[in-house]
Formats: C-alpha cells, sequence, structure tokens
C-alpha cells in the first residue's frame, strides 16, 4: 500500500482525487478501524478525509447539524454540547479520534443504540464522491424527508465501497439533563436473557441496557427528578441484586464496557454479532466453551454481542455458522495484522443487488476493493 | 392509430392468457368497468387505466406475474389499498398493476423479541390492534391508518404525527422479502437490530415501488408508554404558537408529537367531527408527551407553563383516553373534512427547517391571496413538515390555479431549505419539482440504484424521476442517464 495519503482539504479536491488517482482507492479518516471488515485487495492509494473536518452548519433551532466526513466524533460532541445537544451516538472508539465518516461506514454504534439507533437512523443527508468523480447528494437538512431514494443508506456500513463520504447531515437530541445507571448483578451469562426482559418489561425506558463484567448495566436519561424516581423504581423491581450507582462508578462502570468492545489484542479477533434477543440465550450458552469466546459483552434488549475468539479461520468461520443458524449476523471488527480470518458471515440473498449496483457505481470496485469480499467478490481482471 | 391498438390489445390478450395459467380466474381483472377502479389512487387527478390487473395471494404468484411482465417487457405498478397521494400507485398506459389486498395475513406477532411479521396488505391500524393485547404497538401512525397498509407504507417510508419522537417507516423495518423486477425473491435486511453490510432495506424503503415489490415486512414493535399526556392549546396567531414549538424544543423536550392547525382547518375538522376546537382560534397546537410517568408529569407541567408564556388562549388538557381519542380524530380528519368547506381542494406535503415555520407560513398566506385562492393549514409542526390545502372550486375554473400555487408551496419548501415531501413522496405528482431539490448528477446516481434493482426500468415507471414525456415541453433540469443514451435502460 502506497504510505503517503493524498489530504483533499475540500470536497472539490477530494473529487479530483478520487477521480484522478489510477487503481484502486481506499479512503481513510483516523485509522481507527483499518483493520476492520475484510482485507483490501492489492494496493490501494489511500485518499484521506481529515481534511474535510469540522462543522459546516449547526442550527440548534431545527436540531440539525452538517459536518465534514473527517469530523471526529468527539470533537463535534464537544461543540454541539455548548448549545445542550448532542449526537446520540457512542460508539467506543470514538474515543480514539474516530471520525462521523469512518464510524458511519463501519455501521458502528455503541449501547445507546437501544434507545436511539444507529447512523443509520441519526444520518439525515449525505454528500459521496463516486470513482468517477460524480459528486451526489441525497436527504438534506430536515429530518422528515421522503424525496428520492435514500444513498446514505446504501453507504451505511459499506465500508468505504460505492462512494467515499464527504459531508453527513445529522439529526441532533438534547443532551439529558440527568442520567442514572442501576446495576443488577447477573454473574452467568445464561441469565442475561432473562435480567433483560426483567428491565424491558418495566416502563423506566432505559436509553442502554448492556451486560458486562458480570452485571448488567441499564442507563436511565431524562430530568434530575425524572431519572431519580426511575432509578428507584427500577430497583425495587428488580430485588436486592440491583442497585443504583455513585456518578463514578456508573462511569467507571460504563468506560470499562468501552474497554471490553474497544479491545484490540494481538491474537485474537473480535466480532459484533446480533440475534433475537430470545436467541442470544442460545448463542451466549457455550460461546466460551465451544468457540473459545472471551471478551463477552451482550445487549439483551437488541440481541447485539461483542466478544474475541482466537484469531484463526475455523475459529472465526464457527462464530459465523453458529450466528446464522441462529437466524443472525456477524462482522469482523478488529483482527491481528496479517491474519486472515473471513469477516463476513454466510452470503445472503440480496448479495446479487450489492453486485449489481457495484456494478453502476464502480464497475472497476477501485473503492475499498475487496472490503464487503465475498458478498461484493472482486471482480477478475479488474483494473489495477 | 389502429395498429398501435392492435398491437396493444394483442399483448393484452398474450398477458391476460399467461397470467390466467398462473392465477386463479377471480384474480385477474381484464373488464373495462374493473380496470376502471385502479385508474388512480388517493390523488385523482392523475388517472390512467391499466391493461390487465393481477390480485395474487402469495409471494409465488407475485413472482410468477412478475415473470409474466418481465418476459413481455410490460411495465408493472404495485398496488396497496390505494391511499397514497402522490400518484406512487397511478397505472402505466398498457401496463399491469400488481394488487397486493390478498397478501393481507399478521403472520406473526413475537411479543419476546417485540415484532411482527405481516403480509403487505395488512392495514397499518391492524398492527397495533393485534399486538395491543400484549402491551406493544407499532409506532408510524399516518393519518390515514385506519385503511393504508403496511406494503404501501413500506413504499412511501410513511410517517404520521409522532414520528417526531419515534421516526418513519424506515426506522421501524428489519426485514423483508421482496420479489425483484425479473421476478426473483430476495430478502432485505435482518429480523434483528444488528444488521451486516450496506443497509439495502433502507436503500428499499421509501423507494415508492421503483426497485422491487414487497411481499413481506417484519417491523419493530415497541412496549406502550406508561403515561401519556395530551393538550389541545390556542393561540392567538400561527406565530405565536410557531415560537410555543420552538420553546419547548429550547427546552430540551421531546414530545411524541406537535401538531399546528389554523382556523380554516380547524372548522373543517370541527363540522366533521365535532373534536372540541375553538373554532374562531386562529391557530392551535395539540402537544402529546408520552414516556415514564414521572418524566411525562414533570415535562407536562413545563409545556404547560411555556404555552401560558407565549400567550395560549385556551389550555385543554385530554385527560382520558376517550377525550384524548376525541382531540387526535378531528387532527386525523382534517383533510378529509376539508370537503366541507370548499368543493376541492388538493393536499400538498412540504417539509421546512422548523425554525422557518413562521416564515413559510406568511409568505403562503400571500401567495394564496395573490391568486385569490384559501390554503387551510394542518401539520406536523415539531418536525416542519406542513400540508397546506389548497382549496378551490373545479366549477368556477380554479383548478389550474390551484394546482400552480400547490406546486409552488412545494417548491418554496426546497427553496427555505426544505424537501418536496415529508412523506407523500414524490410518486407522478412531484416528479417534474425534483430538480429543485437535487441536481443532474444526484438524480443520476439514484438512477444507478435503479439499475441494479431493475435494469429494464419495468417496476412502477414514470414515478419519481422526471421524464421529458410527464413534464412535457417545459424547460426543465432534466437530462437522460448516460445509460438511457446508450440505450442500456429506458424508462417506459
Amino acid at each position: 500500500m502506497n504510505t503517503t495519503p493524498t489530504s483533499p482539504a475540500s470536497l472539490t479536491e477530494l473529487r479530483d482525487a478520487v477521480r484522478d488517482t489510477p487503481g484502486p482507492v481506499v479512503a481513510t479518516g483516523a485509522g481507527t478501524a483499518a483493520d476492520w471488515g475484510a482485507p483490501l485487495v492489492g494496493e490501494a492509494t489511500p485518499i484521506s478525509v481529515a481534511g474535510l473536518s469540522g462543522v459546516i452548519a449547526h442550527n440548534p433551532g431545527d436540531m440539525t447539524v452538517s459536518v465534514g466526513a473527517g469530523t471526529p466524533l468527539a470533537d463535534l460532541q464537544e461543540v454541539l454540547a455548548a448549545s445542550g445537544q448532542r449526537v446520540a451516538l457512542d460508539a467506543a472508539r470514538a474515543r480514539r479520534g474516530a471520525t462521523v465518516g469512518g464510524l458511519f461506514a463501519t455501521a458502528d454504534a455503541g449501547p445507546l443504540a437501544l434507545g436511539f439507533g444507529t447512523l443509520r437512523d441519526l444520518v439525515i443527508g449525505v454528500t459521496t464522491v463516486l470513482a468517477d468523480g460524480t459528486v451526489a447528494r441525497s436527504g438534506g437538512h430536515v429530518i422528515k424527508n421522503v424525496a428520492g431514494y435514500d444513498l446514505a443508506k446504501l453507504l451505511h456500513g459499506a465500508y468505504g465501497t460505492f462512494g467515499v463520504v464527504a459531508e453527513i447531515v445529522l439529526r441532533l437530541h438534547p443532551l439529558p439533563a440527568a442520567t442514572r445507571t442501576v446495576a443488577l448483578q447477573v454473574p452467568d451469562p445464561a441469565g442475561v436473557p432473562a435480567a433483560g426482559r426483567a428491565v424491558t418489561d418495566t416502563p423506566v425506558e432505559a436509553a442502554a441496557l448492556e451486560w458486562v463484567d458480570g452485571r448488567l448495566l441499564a442507563l436511565l436519561e431524562g430530568t434530575e427528578a425524572g431519572v431519580e424516581g426511575r432509578a428507584s423504581r427500577l430497583v425495587d423491581l428488580l430485588g436486592a441484586d440491583a442497585e443504583v450507582l455513585a456518578t463514578a462508578d456508573a462511569d467507571a462502570a460504563w468506560e470499562a464496557h468501552r474497554d471490553a468492545v474497544d479491545v484490540r489484542p494481538d491474537d485474537r479477533a473480535v466480532l459484533r454479532v446480533g440475534v433475537a434477543p430470545t436467541r442470544l440465550g442460545d448463542l451466549l450458552g457455550g460461546l466460551v466453551a465451544d468457540l473459545g469466546a472471551a471478551g463477552v459483552t451482550a445487549a439483551p434488549a437488541t440481541g447485539v454481542a461483542t466478544f474475541t475468539v482466537p484469531a484463526e479461520p475455523v475459529a472465526v468461520d464457527a462464530v459465523h455458522t453458529r450466528v446464522a443458524d441462529l437466524g443472525g449476523t456477524s462482522t469482523l471488527r478488529a483482527r491481528p495484522a496479517g491474519s486472515a480470518v473471513p469477516a463476513w458471515g454466510p452470503t445472503p440473498s440480496s448479495a446479487v443487488l450489492l453486485r449489481s449496483v457495484a456494478a453502476a457505481f464502480d464497475p472497476d470496485h477501485r473503492l475499498g476493493r475487496g472490503r464487503l469480499a465475498p458478498w461484493l467478490p472482486v471482480p477478475e481482471g479488474a483494473s489495477a | 392509430m389502429s395498429t398501435t391498438t392492435t398491437a396493444a390489445s394483442s399483448t393484452t390478450s398474450t398477458l391476460a392468457r399467461e397470467f390466467a395459467a398462473v392465477l386463479p380466474d377471480d384474480c385477474l381483472i381484464t373488464d373495462e368497468v374493473g380496470l376502471r377502479s385502479y385508474e388512480c389512487d388517493g390523488l385523482t387527478g392523475f388517472r390512467q387505466v391499466p391493461a390487465v390487473v393481477v390480485l395474487p395471494r402469495n409471494t409465488e404468484e407475485v413472482a410468477a406475474c412478475v415473470r409474466v411482465c418481465a418476459r413481455h417487457g410490460v411495465p408493472f405498478v404495485a398496488r396497496g389499498a390505494g391511499t397514497g397521494l402522490s400518484g406512487g400507485a397511478l397505472p402505466v398506459a398498457d401496463g399491469v398493476v400488481i394488487s397486493l389486498q390478498k397478501l393481507r395475513r399478521i403472520l406473526e406477532i413475537d411479543v419476546e423479541n417485540r415484532r411482527a411479521v405481516l403480509e403487505p396488505g395488512v392495514f397499518n391500524l391492524d398492527i397495533s390492534r393485534a399486538a395491543g393485547p400484549h402491551g406493544l404497538y407499532y409506532a408510524p401512525d399516518p393519518s390515514s391508518q385506519q385503511v393504508c397498509t403496511i406494503g404501501g407504507n413500506v413504499a412511501e417510508n410513511s410517517g404520521g404525527a409522532h414520528c417526531l419522537k419515534y421516526g418513519f417507516t424506515t426506522n421501524h423495518v428489519l426485514e423483508m422479502e421482496v420479489v425483484l423486477a425479473d421476478g426473483s425473491v430476495v430478502t432485505l435486511g435482518a429480523p434483528t437490530a444488528e444488521q451486516a453490510g450496506p443497509d439495502l432495506r433502507g436503500v428499499f424503503l421509501g423507494s415508492e415501488g421503483t426497485l422491487g415489490i414487497c411481499t413481506k415486512v417484519t417491523v419493530r414493535l415497541l412496549r406502550k408508554p406508561e403515561a401519556v399526556r395530551t393538550v389541545l392549546a390556542d393561540f392567538p396567531s400561527v406565530e405565536a404558537a410557531g415560537e410555543t414549538v420552538g420553546a419547548i424544543v429550547d427546552a430540551a423536550i421531546v414530545p411524541a408529537a406537535v401538531e399546528m392547525m389554523d382556523s380554516l382547518a380547524m372548522e373543517a375538522a370541527e363540522a366533521a367531527v365535532g373534536a372540541g376546537y375553538t373554532v374562531e382560534s386562529p391557530s392551535a397546537l395539540i402537544i402529546e408527551l408520552d414516556g415514564p410517568a414521572e418524566e411525562c408529569d414533570e415535562q407536562f407541567a413545563e409545556i404547560t407553563r411555556i404555552c401560558e408564556e407565549h400567550g395560549s388562549t385556551r389550555i385543554h388538557v385530554a385527560d382520558s383516553a376517550d377525550e384524548r381519542a376525541r382531540v387526535w380524530k378531528g387532527r386525523k380528519a382534517a383533510f378529509a373534512a376539508v370537503g366541507r368547506i370548499s368543493p376541492d381542494y388538493i393536499v400538498q406535503d412540504g417539509v421546512v427547517p422548523r425554525t422557518r415555520l413562521a416564515e413559510v407560513l406568511s409568505q403562503i398566506a400571500e401567495m394564496g391571496s395573490e391568486v385569490g385562492l384559501r390554503v387551510a393549514n394542518v401539520f406536523h409542526a415539531g418536525d416542519g413538515n406542513l400540508h397546506p390545502l389548497v382549496l378551490y372550486s373545479e366549477a368556477a375554473g380554479e383548478h389550474d390555479a390551484a394546482e400552480d400555487l400547490s406546486s409552488r408551496i412545494a417548491e418554496l419548501c426546497v427553496e427555505l431549505g426544505g424537501s418536496l415531501s415529508g412523506e407523500h413522496g414524490i410518486g407522478a405528482d412531484k416528479a417534474c419539482s425534483m430538480g429543485r431539490q437535487f441536481t443532474d448528477d444526484d438524480m443520476a446516481v439514484m438512477q444507478r440504484v435503479r439499475t441494479g434493482f431493475d435494469p429494464a426500468g419495468l417496476c412502477n415507471p414514470g414515478k419519481i424521476f422526471p421524464t421529458p414525456r410527464l413534464c412535457g415541453e417545459r424547460p426543465g433540469p432534466f437530462r437522460p442517464h448516460p445509460l438511457e443514451e446508450a440505450g442500456v435502460i429506458s424508462r417506459l
């Protein structure tokens, strides 16, 4: 791979760089997920979007903001906090400087996905540069908008294939006035689904619900009096194993969750998987014993789990197969340099569309070539 | 001319024969009277009698019908309940209408996973009815929810009053089974919150029937909120109501819904259902909060205070489920009710950034008085989604002026940084305005998506994108896609 990235500073420069760079191209941001997804195939020239950074327009009254794709999410949150607002996304790797564009391209999300969805739900407009230099925009600056196709959805989770994302418009939410975290002791992973249901069956509406380090954490957001009342109600309903955490303990508990999912071990692969909540028990049972999993975290209300397994093709493949058998989806997150483990699960029936749309967007597969393989195979004889 | 007619009817009889081979007799309509009932959807100004209507009963029959169309290169239009307001289900001349009304089973209410598996012909409200006994409901609630189908909601990415807090159809659909233009069947999305790879489900949602036909859909169900508080507040001016909405947003409150009506709209709704509106009031807001009881009560007190501060002349709290239903009944009946105060009317749908509501409303009023037409306003104030109703009389020859005013209102929304449509779709109605919101390149790239899904352009052609045929000789920004010029794709 070429080592000197091209660093355009504007949309026009980005367009020219994508169009005029010969051969395969890989869009880069902060580099926090360079090893996610399948490995790049061939000598791809990096084009960094880090130069497209910062707020383009923030409209607090409309609760929208447009930013360059290279804007670090953490920086953006700081700007928005001054207006009492936020992007309701708490992906763990944001603390390492991850950009909005990178988080979007890799479909990353954190615990708040339970309450607010992921960037697929929060992005309301996108500007993208196609392999041939065409600049296209879809959506816009209003939250409610059904005019034209929603190209943002095609680019969400596309790992830099189809187009290089240049600008993103996001819907915002108010920063909560107060939060509480209720922790429930759940030492055995087999008990996670039932513990999760015990919380979601109550009316307290957790914004996040995650199992980590033998405890189920329920995040409550709202007004000071509101979260106080909801937290004590929840503790009453859950019984003696539950407690409201002090602020410092709550912060530490959520930081430990970030540590668990944002792990980058030398000899293990990190996977994020999702199944229907009722299948989570089947997934977690035997995960450690059968598949050698470690560092397991799980979100019982969304059915999402993150864990590591040995970075061997057989082990990773076994995860993909097990999750697919449970009707779920699985994605490789991080892997040790040089390890060749399968990034994606069994090819879905919709891959036929990925391929035909890719043929119309980027016939030579110049952008992120190989990232979605084998769902989107590198065409034989693609020009280098 | 007679040659063309003969060729068309010969194709039609061939089609009918082939459909008859894959469908029972009562699932095929070829007679003039029967066909005529499919000539338009809720946008009744656009009419086109199709060549054939088929009513398949399951995915296999839908796929078989699509294969017949594909074999003959005949365009087809999927249709649910036909309640759409943008002509999305307008038939194509010499084309086929594929009605999904026989696919109307609720296949599963999965209480523990909070999801429902549905056939496309299920009515929106019936999902919540089926889920209700389990304490669950389906959040998107278009005003037509008693009669519109989930398949149509998928095609249009329908919203509703409560999408301010809960989002649109696209935020609630997990997985779909889709029949593509060649008759093959694929699954888009997954039955799980987490999904891997590019979100093709999201691309399909809101594509207005131009990328394929949805034959099965899995949606999320939500737990019913513990508390719901609804208030109807009158204001001395539309501006005061608008400022109140801004103050609620500034107070970091996200209501479940904030709806605004002006006096004309209230007069009509009151005449129709007697919802308890003050018809003399220049404007009113319906504000609904839901969630945990503590929070709801606290924020409700705050909202009441904000309304008073902004000069609300009457605050009516709907304090029972019946009373709440009455307040909403008036709002949801408002479109149809306008028929009581005007012989004819056009429902418009546009979006502006919420902070520009006052500006757009005064401009609409000005534009209306310039051409001597009244405009009633009913809208989702929380997200800037306007539904101006242009009142006119066909008999008095006001139709063209009304159409023109209505189009100019939608285009004004775009000029103010908004969108041509918040929830009704582009369809046939606004295809010619798309160039106001999107560049040629934007639309050409959207067409590349289309090419990937439907290379022959058989799925609902003539919708969303402007075509020279549809937009006549009007000088427009449209240029054909390069693939079209090269003869690789075609629109009709």
